[in-house]
């Protein structure tokens, strides 16, 4: 099988992050890491890899030149290429933008599989492979807790977890989108061989601007911080006296 | 052609979800600049609720039946709704922000050729256009975009508006059409999680939840104490804190997980992203614990506190025990 994983690079700690001046993006003052979705992602495709032999996994990251400290770290779990389809500017790059780039080099590869996470932890889009899917014409499956097998190549049996604890389950035919939900597995860590080997990878590296030439569909105008909501008191004093105060409105309300 | 608001309504337990009433107030508030808003709803036997929602919200509503639309999947729903909007000039294609409308929306977007903006919590028009407000990083950041295309596909994040007010005055119109959908995933059940009726949280009156902030398993014991000091009370968990193996996902509150609404929650560590927020936001009493004094949960909560959960709540506990309330 050919399994393509999509992940992104977001901050690591968003208490290291400020608009900037202009209000259209943000900066980032600390570390980046991989998108927590897309970890579970890859964890799901070096899982599938285990279960089917001979299945090649590649990784395709859409940012800046740091991301290849991220595409590092998914090579050191287990993808065996990785792809950095490069966009210059620290911007913000929407689910359709992102989407269109990958589909286009992935259009040129054959893959079974293209695995990503549910969403991004920055942009919260929810968005991305479901385009890519659209794109491309081929299935999509989001919000993914368990994946069963893969049935000669052709099918993959996955549950959808829905709201009101349900799951909605199914057979969905291959080549595929699929979107995983957190939890889906539990990553471990790195296998030392593979670490090794990403010490001296290169990675592919495409212009985004040499893969896909088309339009946006919506721009970010304006970035700001909510407004702090004045319907909660902020308890005073020090950790005792809060804890007093508190005891004293749990006893007010007939809570204890 | 008459410019078309469309709603797509999404079904559960044989009835329309909450979200899809609050689509439909969502839909008025865009729509009146002039737009008038339709209702579209896929399902198997829909013609009965097409005439109820018509004739509770004065809005025409189009039902589309087929064996295929009665459990969920991208691509029969995509082309059974597409074939309709191809009818009409609907400048926007509004869905409740749930599992299966952002499971659809942005497909239904790339083969529109619309543009698709997801939880939108807010709407802005100028003379030049119209904006849409979402929240970003946990919701400590939010961003407005506009479309740069004709149509547009959205998502309303659920809570942001609230169920349509009923109208009395005409019905709306109702049309029922047949679909041949293309098919979609095959062998569709539906299922209960593991685990699911094993919970305690939709009886209990108090709930302790934990999250990410409480820094290590072991905490967990803190937590516990706390909850039990009352009567019916219970533990919670953000979605994090189950992922990491901490609790089982029957103590996860939130938008895939329980939705409560118990007479105190006490978050203790949770930074308070909408995901988890719209799963407790009903509460009668919130408390909040949490070093970060910017941290979204204050925004729902009747009492702040900004402190180290881990020291806080073990000298709660001890003034609890050493000064009894007579």
């Amino acid at each position: 099988m050919e399994i393509l994983v999509c992940v992104k690079q977001v901050p690591d700690n968003e208490g290291t992050i400020d608009i900037n001046d202009k209000g259209t993006w943000i900066t980032c003052g600390g570390t980046f890491r991989m998108n927590r979705f897309d970890e579970f992602a890859l964890e799901e495709a070096v899982r599938t890899g285990e279960e089917i032999p001979g299945t090649v996994i590649e990784v395709v990251s859409v940012g800046p030149g740091r991301v290849v400290s991220t595409l590092r770290k998914a090579l050191e779990r287990g993808a065996a290429t990785a792809t950095h389809i490069l966009v210059e500017n620290e911007r913000y790059v929407s689910p359709f933008e992102t989407a269109s780039l990958i589909a286009s080099y992935a259009v040129t590869g054959h893959y079974d599989l293209i695995i990503t996470g549910i969403m991004a932890e920055d942009d919260m889009n929810c968005q991305t492979g479901q385009m890519i899917a659209a794109i491309l014409k081929i299935r999509c499956a989001t919000s993914v807790i368990h994946r069963g097998p893969v049935r000669d190549g052709a099918s993959v049996y996955i549950e959808r977890e829905i709201e009101e604890g349900q799951r909605l389950c199914g057979e969905v035919e291959l080549p595929a989108v699929v979107t995983v939900q957190s939890g889906i597995n539990r990553p471990r860590y790195p296998a030392l061989s593979n670490v090794l080997r990403a010490k001296n990878q290169e990675n592919r590296t495409i212009d985004a601007g040499d893969l896909w030439k088309g339009d946006v569909s919506d721009e970010l105008i304006s970035m700001r911080r909510p407004e702090v909501s004045t319907k909660g008191i902020f308890l005073e004093g020090g950790r005792d006296e809060k804890a007093r105060a508190l005891i004293k409105i749990l006893h007010e309300r007939a809570l204890i | 052609m008459e410019e078309m608001i469309a709603i797509i309504a999404e079904l559960s337990r044989g009835g329309f979800t909450r979200a899809t009433y609050e689509v439909i107030s969502f839909a008025r508030e865009l729509g009146s600049a002039g737009s008038r808003p339709v209702i579209i709803i896929p399902g198997k036997n829909v013609r009965e609720l097409a005439e109820q929602i018509a004739c509770a919200s004065g809005i025409d509503a189009i039902g589309i039946e087929a064996e295929a639309l009665d459990l969920y999947s991208a691509e029969p729903f995509k082309s059974a709704i597409l074939n309709v909007l191809q009818d009409m000039n609907a400048a926007y294609v509004c869905l409740p922000h749930s599992v299966m409308g952002f499971d659809l929306a942005p497909g239904l977007a790339v083969d529109l050729g619309a543009a698709c903006i997801t939880a939108v919590e807010e709407i802005r028009e100028d003379e030049e256009g119209t904006y849409f407000t979402r929240s970003m990083w946990g919701g400590k950041i939010r961003a407005e975009l506009v479309p740069v295309t004709q149509r547009t596909v959205l998502t309303v994040l659920p809570g942001a508006w609230t169920a349509f007010v009923e109208e009395s005055g005409l019905a709306g119109l109702v049309r029922v059409v047949k679909a041949d959908p293309v098919s979609g995933a095959s062998e569709i059940t539906l299922k209960e999680a593991p685990g699911e009726r094993e919970s305690e949280l939709t009886a209990a009156d108090v709930i302790v939840s934990a999250g990410r902030g409480i820094g290590k398993e072991e905490n967990l014991g803190m937590i516990r104490k706390l909850a039990g000091i009352f009567a019916r009370g219970a533990v919670g968990a953000s979605r994090t804190v189950c992922d990491l193996g901490w609790l089982e996902y029957k103590h996860q509150i939130g938008f895939t997980g329980k939705t409560v609404s118990p007479g105190l929650y006490i978050a203790c560590g949770i930074s308070g992203a909408i995901q988890h927020i719209s799963g407790m936001k009903d509460s009668q009493m919130v408390i909040a614990i949490n070093i970060d004094p910017d941290a979204p949960i204050f925004g729902v909560a009747d009492y702040c506190i900004v402190e180290d959960l881990t020291e806080f709540i073990p000298a709660l506990l001890e003034l609890m025990e050493t000064c009894p309330i007579s």
